[in-house]
């Protein structure tokens, strides 16, 4: 088995912070920490030594990267291995990226270690595993094993345990285990914990999301180009744009042009999370087409805008709504639109 | 309120006559069970099939399981308000056919979006590892209704069946002794000698009104919830045939099977018996259709635990999809600000295995959460010998080999309790 090891110049031996200009530099074999690291795997071998001051690294980050992964296409290892960085900033977020790149580019497995203040954490901790190694140096001989135990676990196809276990920072990710015990007796459990004062551990983080500024009023609601958007499923008959009725990766915008009122003839629901009977018989309890119509002639807003954007909300994880909203609000400034009402269920 | 179950344990199911139980050997009549379900005019015709663990069989789309037991004479009646007048479950004797199952089959799929197959019963290979119901000896009923028939009205003739056959097979047994009893002690709010023993209450949403149900729809002591608030029930009501699922099973739903073995009922009775705890009772709700529905039914059984079980802590569990999420946070939340420490069991919505797609709500004082999982595995399926389908279409459907997610096995996702996936977190 042969691993590739990337190194900032600190603990490539070329010198401290007046080298930290320096380009990528490869190396055979194994080099400072690289050399614990082999004897750490056991049956692998380090076979080259990438070393780059860690400035270069930062500021020519493409460049680095390219590099890198021109010198692996031929070098045929598998495993790349980067620091560990400690808390050292630049040397984290560089170490990080690489080892994205290495493993999506070239599938090559990857292994790297920071301290939880290190930037490249929060950045890569979704795609890599990045081992803790807190802030001390000392603990270098600690990080290292626990760095090749897990690099051992990729050489030899091993199935990858819990944060916990191996020491690695929570990735963000989920999947299923059969575990001994039922949910029932796991609930139970958890209850009398929390009731004797032990410590229990709730089997989902709470997930905080940075909060949304509320944009500022509209100046004058009488002369205001309204837009209605709703994630009710509502679509014309024969669902043109195919949008899903459970995790909609699609949303559709359709004409409101000369309709004062919605008929439930013309138009279907795709969603499977309510009860769509009441939107199927009248439209307008989704999509208020009938009472924006009634604002408008009485002027207490400028225009309804003759499109509805509508998708399907239900069972929707982030990652698709994220782009599913990016690419509304787009079509929504595109539209000179100043207000929207969304509509949800 | 004292239910006793007289088990007999059934190590195998046979075709035959006279019905009778032989040991732990049943023997099945189907011409008594044929005129059972014959007997509504919804069905044209009626097949049996044996099925054992182990075997290299596929069966689906399953409507129902259900574990077969008959109230003893004088004990009451079968699933009361469904099969018989609406009097109390939970009294006095029931004969259970433990390692038993009456399943049926379905002629519709559940849902097109989710699942085409609809839930699979697969009695071998790892899928079998992970579904309590691969254990069973399952007498499965092949329906054929007549046509023209609303989908409601087939689902609930399906239902129907599934008890009417599982009581009469249970009826055969009720004659014999059991080879054990299992009677539960009594609990309540006022039981004297259990000072000092925690208090625990627990709240189970029993129907989301994400849909609403129809007329006829037999959920609790037959009545379709429409219109109820939180009741206090008897755990031995839960068990012993007062609750049913709602007829769309696959709306987050379950099986008959999974009430008569409530594990989060059977868990607080187990540590009840071992004195760990003091059971004071349970809260049977539905999850709102809008807001105002939801404060509604979130405070009576606030409420209720904390005024009438005068409880200490409760546990948590919630029916149908994304919506009774927020049911079962705000009721653990005015929990929680009433004094009463909570723990709270929710089903895995992270379609794309993030853990940030995991949670519905983020409310502070709801911190102990059980996650079920589900959503990430799934199992290549070969060729079996034996595939039972109640259409030529989900026979060719089923035949394999196929690829199915862990939802649509039967018996292997559950969200209040039943299951053993886990999501984790890495």
């Amino acid at each position: 088995m042969r691993v590739a090891h990337y190194l900032n110049q600190f603990f490539g031996g070329i010198g401290a912070e007046e080298h930290a200009g320096n380009k990528l530099e490869v190396r055979d074999g194994a080099v400072g920490p690289g050399k614990l690291l082999e004897s750490a795997l056991g049956n692998a071998s380090v076979a080259l030594t990438f070393v780059c001051g860690d400035n270069y690294a930062v500021e020519h980050q493409d460049e680095l990267t390219a590099g890198v992964l021109a010198k692996l296409r031929s070098a045929n290892v598998d495993l790349f291995v980067a620091g560990p960085c400690f808390d050292a900033g630049r040397y984290g977020v560089a170490a990080g990226a690489l080892c994205r790149a290495v493993q999506q580019e070239l599938k090559i497995p990857v292994v790297t270690a920071m301290s939880e203040e290190n930037p490249g954490v929060d950045l890569h901790r979704d795609a890599v595993y990045i081992i803790d190694s807190g802030t001390s140096i000392a603990k270098l001989r600690d990080v290292i094993f626990k760095m090749a135990a897990l690099g051992n676990k990729f050489l030899t196809d091993s199935p990858i345990g819990l944060p916990h276990e191996e020491g690695y920072f929570r990735r963000g990710w989920l999947r299923d285990q059969l575990v001994e015990q039922k949910a029932a007796t796991r609930l139970v459990d958890m209850l009398l914990a929390k009731m004797h004062g032990k410590r229990f551990e709730s089997e989902m983080p709470a997930t905080a999301f940075a909060p949304v500024p509320i944009p500022a009023a509209v100046k004058d609601l009488s002369k205001a180009k309204v837009m209605l958007i709703t994630d009710g499923g509502l679509v014309p008959k024969g669902n043109p744009d195919r949008i899903e009725g459970t995790a909609a990766t699609r949303w559709g915008s359709y004409s409101i042009a000369e309709r004062d009122d919605l008929h439930g003839e013309e138009y279907e629901v795709s969603h499977g999370g309510y009860d769509t009977r009441f939107v199927q018989e009248d439209p307008d309890r989704l999509v208020p087409v009938d009472a924006m119509r009634e604002m408008e002639r009485r002027g207490v807003i400028g225009k309804l805008h003759d499109e509805f954007l509508s998708t399907c909300g239900r069972s929707n994880p982030l990652s698709n709504t994220r782009r599913l909203g990016r690419e509304m609000a787009a079509k929504v400034k595109q539209a000179g639109v100043d207000a929207v009402i969304l509509t949800s269920t | 309120m004292q239910l006793t179950l007289a088990n007999h344990r059934i190590t195998d199911l046979q075709f035959g006559t006279p019905a009778r139980l032989d040991g732990t050997v049943l023997r099945v009549d189907t011409d008594i069970l044929r005129r059972a379900v014959l007997e509504d005019k919804a069905f044209a015709a009626v097949e049996f099939e044996i099925v054992h663990p182990g075997e290299s069989c596929r069966a689906g789309p399953i409507f129902d399981v259900i574990e077969p037991r008959a109230k003893a004479p004088d004990c009451g009646v079968n699933f009361p308000g469904i099969l018989g007048a609406a009097s109390t479950a939970g009294l006095g004797t029931t004969h259970v056919l433990s390692g038993a199952a009456v399943s049926i089959l379905a002629e519709i799929s559940p849902d097109l979006t989710r699942s085409a197959t609809g839930r699979v019963l697969e009695m071998s290979g790892p899928p079998a590892c992970a579904s309590d119901y691969a254990n069973l000896h399952h007498l499965l009923i092949v329906p054929r209704t007549q046509s023209e028939l609303s989908r409601q009205a087939i689902e609930k003739a399906y239902r129907i069946a599934g008890l009417r056959v599982a009581v009469e097979l249970a009826r055969i047994a009720a004659v014999e002794a059991p080879e054990s009893v299992n009677q539960f002690q009594p609990i309540g709010p006022a039981e004297i000698g259990r000072e000092g023993l925690p208090r625990i209450a627990y709240v189970g949403q029993i129907f989301s009104r994400q849909r609403k149900p129809e007329v006829d729809e037999p959920i609790l002591y037959g009545a379709n919830t429409d219109g109820m608030l939180p009741v206090m029930l008897h755990p031995d009501e839960w068990l012993d045939g007062a609750i049913v699922p709602s007829l769309h099973s696959w709306f987050g739903g379950t099986e008959t099977y999974f009430y008569q073995n409530h594990p989060i009922i059977l868990d607080l009775y187990r540590r009840h018996h071992a004195r760990e705890i003091n059971f004071v009772g349970t809260i049977a709700t539905i999850a709102g259709a809008d807001n105002f529905d939801r404060d509604r039914h979130c405070q009576a059984a606030a409420n209720l635990v904390k005024w009438n079980l005068r409880a200490e802590g409760a546990v948590l569990s919630k029916y149908g999809g994304g919506l009774p999420h927020a049911d079962l946070a705000e009721t653990a939340r005015l929990l929680e600000t009433m004094g009463i420490r909570t723990a709270v069991m929710v089903s895995d919505v992270s379609r794309d295995r993030r853990v940030e797609s995991a949670l519905l709500f983020n409310v502070p004082e709801v911190d102990a959460i059980v996650y079920n999982g589900g959503n990430g595995m799934r199992w290549e399926l070969p060729r079996v010998e034996r595939v039972l389908a109640a259409t030529p279409q989900f026979l060719d459907l089923l035949s394999g080999p196929m690829t199915i997610d862990a939802p649509n096995v039967i018996g292997v996702t559950n969200q209040q309790g039943a299951s053993r996936i886990r999501a984790m977190v890495y």
